[in-house]
């Protein structure tokens, strides 16, 4: 693996503020492994981005072009990689939701945002309802 | 320089595609990827479930083409920003003048792909 480039961040005209001068990341520590790895995920999402986009296209194209996707989707490979997107979507999420009360502004126009706490628990109650009602759906459980 | 004149300016719009794309494409992918991708394909429900006409009935009102184009077109921006950050990382600037461009552009092309995959969808019954 080669080691990340030392200026990667660097602005192209001198800035009014003083920086330390950039070094290149450990990247034994679990901490910067993990980083790496969110980042990662960029290529399930890409890729997985196409594969919902030829089952759109399929469904649009009639019933063999569907049947033929969900026989596609049989495939081993293709089980597979939606299983590794699946593990990437609950790293991302589990990674983000964390993240996300902390990147809140102090003030959002008059209010303020509501405690990270609250926050956190409504993103997972969002996730896992809009997870499961979908889920029932597409699996024919409901309605 | 007029590339990167335009991502700077483009910026903010980027980081709301990028951010909806961990967000609500997150969020939409789990359900998906748990029945379409692994449960059907793997037997643990029944395949009659995804049959045409239902999947049809599913997708081809407003509210499932919406989803539909959300799910396909937000994880494009997800992955294009990512990968664009990981490059970065691994090599600088220099890489970045052509990359970033190319990979909002595939990012870009995939979600007019994924509006007309929508619009093509025959009207549910």
């Amino acid at each position: 693996m080669s080691l990340a480039h030392p200026d990667a961040m660097r602005s192209t005209r001198p800035e009014p503020t003083r920086t330390a001068p950039p070094f290149r990341p450990d990247y034994t520590t679990p901490r910067m492994r993990r980083y790496l790895l969110f980042d990662a995920t960029g290529f399930l999402y890409l890729l997985v981005g196409f594969v919902v986009l030829r089952a759109i296209w399929a469904l649009s194209s009639g019933s063999e072009a569907w049947a033929a996707l969900l026989r596609d989707f049989q495939n081993p490979l293709y089980v597979i990689f939606h299983a590794l997107c699946f593990v990437s979507v609950i790293f991302v999420g589990v990674r983000f939701f964390r993240l996300f009360p902390k990147a809140q502004p102090p003030r959002v126009g008059p209010l303020k945002p509501p405690p990270g706490p609250v926050i956190f628990a409504l993103l997972y109650t969002v996730w896992i309802g809009v997870t499961i009602v979908f889920a029932a759906i597409l699996a024919g459980v409901w309605p | 320089m007029a590339v990167k004149h335009l991502l700077l300016r483009l910026e903010p719009i980027i980081w709301l595609l990028f951010g909806q794309g961990i967000l609500i494409g997150t969020i939409l992918l789990t359900g998906w990827l748990l029945i379409v991708g692994l449960a059907v394909p793997l037997g643990w429900v029944n395949v009659e479930v995804l049959a045409y006409e239902r999947a049809q009935t599913l997708g081809g009102n407003w509210i499932g083409r919406l989803l539909l184009f959300l799910l396909a077109a937000l994880p494009l921006w997800k992955g294009a920003h990512h990968v664009r950050s990981l490059s970065l990382d691994y090599g600088g600037l220099k890489r970045d003048a052509v990359l970033a461009p190319l990979l909002y552009l595939v990012a870009a092309a995939g979600s007019v792909l994924a509006l007309c995959a929508v619009l093509r969808l025959p009207e549910a019954a």
